[in-house]
């Protein structure tokens, strides 16, 4: 059985990782070194990232049904899902760019909340098994989560550089906003998850 | 990479009491394993052999490489943001933007959500990276331990996953890839200082030693 910092009356410093006393007569409020408010554990990480992975997953939902790119082409105005835009690349024979975006696009932000529902699902019912690769798993949803923003820096670019006044025009749609906000969500519910909390329970 | 990894928490049992000296024992940020603090050379790895997490990774040279390329940025980014990155021609029209004009576009058309998304992720937040990092290893560098060092330091973390260069990167390829079939593609200079850009904000990044840049602002004399 190894000792754990919390154990020994230790905590990290959320923001320098210095270690500082956090139990007894030592125990300091604020890091010396940095100044950032000293926790054994991320205040609240259970409800807060719960709360916002639940968001993700609905906003999920109109994300992908709602249309997410208007593109105007001679006055006849065509609406495109997330999922039209992936298929429109492997009927054209660009599977290579199709499962880029497939990946990016679909793929991670499902992945992600999967496996931070499976994350918190094991924390609440204490499983104790497979405990590295769950960290390891937080760790490539850490990682991958800033990448599923390329669907819409594609449309931003696509605004600016197909925008021949009269004859074809591309615009964000009304799934823009959600996916965005599946996108942050899940980036949020990473950074506030703590996964010390993993080997604790 | 050779990784070494520190097995005391395995085989000894730490005194279950906070009086043993700070500096000689450090903790995994993942599963707050308790450690002993082993010296690592430049060129190693240490990483928690219960998770795996990288502990220390100490870089060469970390202050002046951080400086140089933070300012190597800083001086690529108004070309990169504000130069044409390229121009499309299809049936005799011609249109080239930049990426300024993206977010601005964007704000125009009604989505203003979207727009000040990309706009801090791909234009303020990477400025502002660049910014801190520079000012801080400035100061390491002339050893001017400016009281809100640790302040500068404590936001270049927190901001540090919002600026979203690389995936910006993506994006303009996969633009490309998209409008190759049905117009002729200029690649303008843009382009060209937004790669730089890319490349020295990575480098600045990843050529920054948090660890050594923390001990010594903590040495420096910081007062609070």
């Amino acid at each position: 059985m190894s000792t754990t910092a919390k154990a020994a009356g230790l905590a990290l410093c959320h923001d320098c990782h210095k270690l500082v006393p956090a139990a007894g007569k030592s125990a300091l409020a604020s890091c010396p070194r940095c100044g950032a408010a000293i926790h054994l554990r991320k205040p609240g990480s259970l409800n807060r990232s719960w709360a916002l992975v639940l968001a993700a997953l609905i906003l999920y939902f109109p994300a992908n049904l709602l249309p997410i790119m208007l593109v105007d082409f001679m006055g006849s105005p065509d609406l495109s899902t997330i999922m039209d835009g992936i298929i429109y690349f492997f009927q054209e024979g660009s599977y290579g760019i199709g499962a880029v975006i497939l990946t990016a696009s679909i793929l991670v932000p499902c992945f992600k909340i999967i496996c931070l529902i499976l994350i918190l699902l094991s924390i609440h019912f204490r499983w104790r098994s497979w405990l590295r690769h769950k960290t390891i798993l937080f760790r490539i949803i850490e990682f991958i989560g800033r990448w599923s923003m390329l669907d819409i820096f594609v449309i931003a670019l696509l605004h600016v550089m197909v925008n021949f006044e009269n004859i074809t025009t591309i615009t964000a749609a009304p799934a823009a906003p959600y996916f965005v906000g599946v996108v942050i969500c899940t980036m949020f519910a990473a950074i506030t998850f703590d996964p010390r909390l993993l080997w604790d329970a | 990479m050779h990784c070494e990894t520190s097995n005391i928490g395995h085989q000894t049992m730490l005194p279950q009491t906070t009086d043993f000296d700070l500096d000689q024992v450090i903790a995994c940020p993942d599963c707050d394993l308790l450690l002993e603090n082993i010296p690592v050379a430049t060129g190693e790895k240490l990483c928690c052999p219960r998770c795996g997490e990288t502990l220390k990774e100490p870089k060469t040279n970390s202050i002046n490489r951080t400086l140089a390329l933070s300012l190597t940025g800083l001086l690529l980014y108004p070309f990169a943001i504000f130069m044409p990155i390229m121009t499309l021609n299809t049936m005799g029209l011609e249109n080239s933007g930049n990426i300024f004009d993206g977010v601005f576009m964007t704000w125009i058309s009604g989505y203003r959500f979207i727009a000040v998304i990309v706009a801090l992720t791909s234009v303020i937040f990477p400025l502002i990276k660049l910014l801190l990092l520079f000012l801080v290893s400035l100061s390491l560098k002339f050893k001017r331990y400016h009281n809100s060092l640790h302040l500068l330091m404590r936001s270049y973390i927190h901001l540090d996953e919002w600026g979203m260069l690389e995936v910006f990167m993506l994006g303009i390829l996969v633009t490309i890839i998209k409008m190759h079939h049905m117009a002729a593609i200029h690649y303008d200079a843009g382009l060209f200082c937004f790669v730089g850009l890319l490349a020295a904000a990575l480098g600045s990044s990843i050529m920054m030693d948090k660890e050594e840049f923390w001990k010594l602002i903590e040495n420096g004399g910081v007062s609070y």
